[in-house]
């Protein structure tokens, strides 16, 4: 009988811790589905889902969730609008939607790449995760410290995997995957580098004709570099002024700072033509002049079989010295990547080469370039192309910033970084975020109505994306086999020749060798494994330019006809 | 003569002076404008970059960070260096003049060449990204200036007070506390204000050995740069407000600042 009272006492208790703990995750659950509804209807619209869909995915991310709530997290990117909007706004989402606490931590791209290597060579957890340019995907495969987000995908995260998450709709997934055909890095922002020119200009009569008269073809977007070259002088040499302001037909920048490195490993070689045909980098050699034979680069000075210092990529370093000096205004070559960027929005330059649609944000605001309508009165267009370029060949580059995750980094921290790294890039949140940074990664956002709506404002961006152009714009590829050691060596180089210490020619021997000295350390260290770096003998470099492709042996004319196309035939076309 | 010193210092203070007027004056203008042209007063006066940093708190976290480290380091520095400056000027013991000097010779080390011990030794230890971690890295140079400053000023009080202390019944604890460091205090301060400085605009070590708890306001700024160029307004506010707790601290220093750099030989 007293068992017996004890037993119903004791049902009697634990009907009630249940019942307890019922309400009390009922309560929790709907905590976490009331902060997901007021973020749907609030902050994530627009949206490629409708309402309903936006909140089965939000109730997913709750539950998977659910083990790792409490946790903080730290995760860390370079400072990009796309990403202060994920830092104060979506990661606050998350939060409230998850219980995660993540410290999106903004830094300069720089720094990122810092943390990043002390923590795959010391092998200490200093962020769960990192935003890292996909350019390092040569890096990423061969060192062995990044897990392979297909891998993890199948394994380990698959229980904290988005079913919604839809991998084949990032426009940049090529990028971030290895030649081992595993995807190493999830998309998270895009842009890319492009020709900006002043179309109300262009469009002037009088400018038009006065063109014509000087260089025999229409003033227009130059399909060559000859065009380029002879729009530039036209503005600087010949125009210098409108409406009582000095002009300049180009714009570069030229001090010695690391961020010289960026235009030349940016893809200023593969414009001119450097490297080899095949998408997207150019297969053997890419555009950083690197040979690759099987998964192995063979060197890239040209007696190895590279183009780092072939007659194309002197061309180019030669185009910019001289343009700098020439054609763009007098304090450019002592200027920096970031000083010289948001120099066309005060709009006495004509057009650039290689203008980063990172600064279409900024382009917009109301200013010298800007219509009272809001509309630009600037265009962004395809790049032109060097003398050496061929078709097939790479065209410019797109800097695809990319969610990475090393193997230092604890579980149960990844999967939580993981779920946050989706949520960003989740079709819930990905149109708006598109929206505020103007760095779009899914295919569905950039086909929406709402880019439709927009493009008229963003100067070319939206039809940009839209062709099928986008894909010969790529960032640096998988033969580079140490991103961060080989990056840093081109501004030291490049920056000899434009201070005029050395001929471009001087400048990229030395680059070439100090390239194939990097890689035969790597080489004789075996920090790479079956894909490192095994350097081909010394050749004479006759052998490798009569060879077919790169290195291309010098052309006799390398000014052919400048050739232009009209804008709006260019967007018709 | 009179007339043209008056001119020449004048000359001399405008120039120190107009690269902080400038950073001033940034600070209260936007982007367009401080890239537009030449302007030496704000057309459009703005306050939009202070708020920016005090509405964000990973921009005045940065500055609590800071703060809270270089405070941490002044305490811990002057607390072990007070003793040891002691020992160094009452007492002779084999060795001390060498060891003495060898104490400034780790001034002479870079402290980058100390980064990988320092990452290494405090991850293991669990001293990563904490602001205890920062403020003992920056001991390793601030204690060896701190003990040959106030070397320097305790050589200064003559020894029959320690000794007059003791016939009067002070034991060394009370005498230490209650007489000696009176008399050094200025001494104290200039110490301080040195720590204070090293530590305060040190960014390697400081950098290297956090990243989000303990970040120092030096690391926040590095953010201001970007692939869409570099916010100069706030990158402007931010060093503005860099400069200020400075200002404090020579203010209350102001009169002991020479004394200090005679490492406090009189």
């Amino acid at each position: 009988m007293l068992d017996n009272k004890k037993s119903v006492f004791k049902l009697g208790r634990l009907s009630v811790a249940l019942l307890i703990a019922g309400c009390s995750s009922m309560v929790m659950a709907d905590k976490f589905s009331d902060a997901a509804q007021n973020w749907v209807g609030s902050e994530f619209t627009p949206s490629t889902l409708t309402e309903k869909q936006q909140m089965n995915e939000m109730s997913w991310f709750t539950e998977a969730a659910k083990p790792y709530r409490g946790m903080e997290i730290n995760v860390a990117s370079e400072t990009l609008t796309t990403h202060e909007y994920e830092s104060k706004t979506l990661a606050k989402a998350f939060f409230e939607i998850t219980g995660i606490k993540v410290n999106h931590d903004l830094i300069q791209e720089g720094d990122v790449v810092e943390k990043l290597q002390t923590q795959m060579q010391s092998g200490i957890n200093i962020y769960d995760a990192y935003v890292n340019d996909s350019d390092l995907i040569g890096t990423h495969f061969r060192y062995g410290k990044v897990v392979p987000i297909s891998d993890f995908i199948a394994g380990e995260g698959k229980a904290v995997t988005n079913p919604d998450l839809d991998l084949q709709d990032f426009i940049g997934l090529d990028f971030t995957t290895g030649p081992d055909g595993k995807v190493y890095q999830l998309p998270d922002q895009q842009f890319a580098n492009l020709y900006w020119f002043r179309a109300d200009w262009f469009a002037d009569e009088d400018l038009k004709k006065r063109f014509k008269a000087e260089y025999g073809y229409e003033l227009g977007v130059p399909v060559n570099w000859s065009a380029y070259e002879d729009i530039a002088e036209f503005f600087t040499v010949k125009v210098k002024e409108i409406d009582g302001e000095r002009v300049y037909g180009h714009m570069d920048y030229g001090k010695k700072d690391p961020s010289l490195g960026w235009r030349f490993t940016d893809s200023w070689l593969s414009m001119a033509g450097a490297g080899d045909k095949g998408l997207p980098n150019g297969l053997p050699v890419d555009e950083w002049g690197i040979r690759v034979e099987g998964c192995n680069p063979v060197g890239s000075s040209v007696s190895r079989g590279g183009a780092t210092n072939g007659p194309a990529a002197v061309y180019a370093t030669a185009k910019y010295v001289e343009w700098l000096d020439k054609y763009a205004p007098p304090e450019a070559p002592g200027m920096t990547f970031g000083e010289a960027g948001p120099v066309p929005a005060q709009g006495a330059i004509a057009q650039q080469i290689f203008w980063y649609t990172a600064f279409t944000a900024d382009m917009t605001k109301p200013g010298p370039v800007v219509n009272e309508d809001g509309t630009p009165k600037w265009r962004m267009a395809p790049s032109p192309l060097g003398p050496y370029w061929e078709e097939g060949m790479k065209v410019g580059y797109q800097d695809t910033g990319a969610w990475t995750f090393l193997k230092s980094t604890p579980v149960d921290r990844r999967k939580a970084a993981w779920l946050y790294a989706q949520f960003v890039v989740s079709k819930s949140v990905s149109l708006k975020k598109t929206i505020v940074g103007l760095t779009p990664i899914r295919e569905s956002d950039l086909n929406s109505q709402e880019m439709t709506d927009l493009a008229p404002k963003l100067g070319g961006l939206v039809e940009f994306y839209r062709s099928d152009a986008r894909e010969q714009w790529t960032p640096t590829g998988t033969n580079v086999p140490d991103y961060p050691k080989l990056a840093q060596l081109w501004w030291q180089y490049v920056s000899e020749a434009a201070s005029g210490e050395k001929t471009a020619q001087q400048a990229m021997d030395g680059l070439a060798a100090a390239q194939d000295k990097v890689m035969e350390r790597l080489e004789r260290a075996n920090a790479q494994g079956e894909c490192g770096p095994k350097l081909n003998p010394e050749k004479d470099p006759q052998y490798w330019l009569s060879q077919p492709g790169a290195p291309k042996a010098k052309l006799p004319n390398e000014k052919p006809q400048g050739k232009t196309i009209a804008y709006k035939d260019l967007i018709a076309g | 003569m009179n007339k043209k010193k008056t001119l020449g210092l004048s000359v001399y203070i405008i120039f120190l002076l107009l690269p902080i007027y400038w950073l001033l004056m940034m600070s209260f203008k936007d982007n367009s404008e401080i890239l537009g042209g030449l302007s030496f007063w704000p057309d459009t006066f703005t306050f939009d970059n202070y708020m920016t940093i005090f509405t964000d708190p990973t921009w005045y976290t940065g500055y609590l960070n800071s703060i809270y480290y270089v405070a941490l380091n002044m305490i811990i520095t002057l607390t072990v260096a007070l003793p040891a400056a002691y020992a160094f000027s009452r007492y002779n013991f084999m060795g001390d003049k060498h060891l003495f000097f060898w104490l400034l010779t780790n001034r002479m080390s870079p402290p980058a060449v100390f980064l990988l011990p320092f990452f290494q030794l405090y991850s293991s230890v669990g001293l990563f990204d904490t602001h205890i971690g920062v403020a003992l890295a920056h001991c390793l140079f601030n204690v060896p200036l701190a003990v040959w400053i106030l070397e320097g000023f305790m050589s200064g009080v003559p020894r029959e007070i320690d000794e007059t202390a003791y016939i009067d019944g002070y034991t060394f604890p009370k005498f230490f506390v209650k007489i000696f460091l009176p008399l050094i205090r200025s001494g104290i301060g200039v110490t301080a204000f040195f720590i204070f400085m090293f530590s305060w605009v040190e960014l390697l070590l400081a950098r290297t050995l956090t990243s989000v708890d303990a970040k120092p306001i030096a690391a926040v700024m590095t953010r201001t740069v970007s692939a869409s160029g570099i916010d100069w307004g706030v990158l402007a506010a931010a060093g503005v407000l860099t400069i200020l707790p400075g200002v404090v601290v020579i203010w209350f220093v102001r009169n002991h600042v020479a004394k200090g750099f005679a490492l406090g030989r009189v």
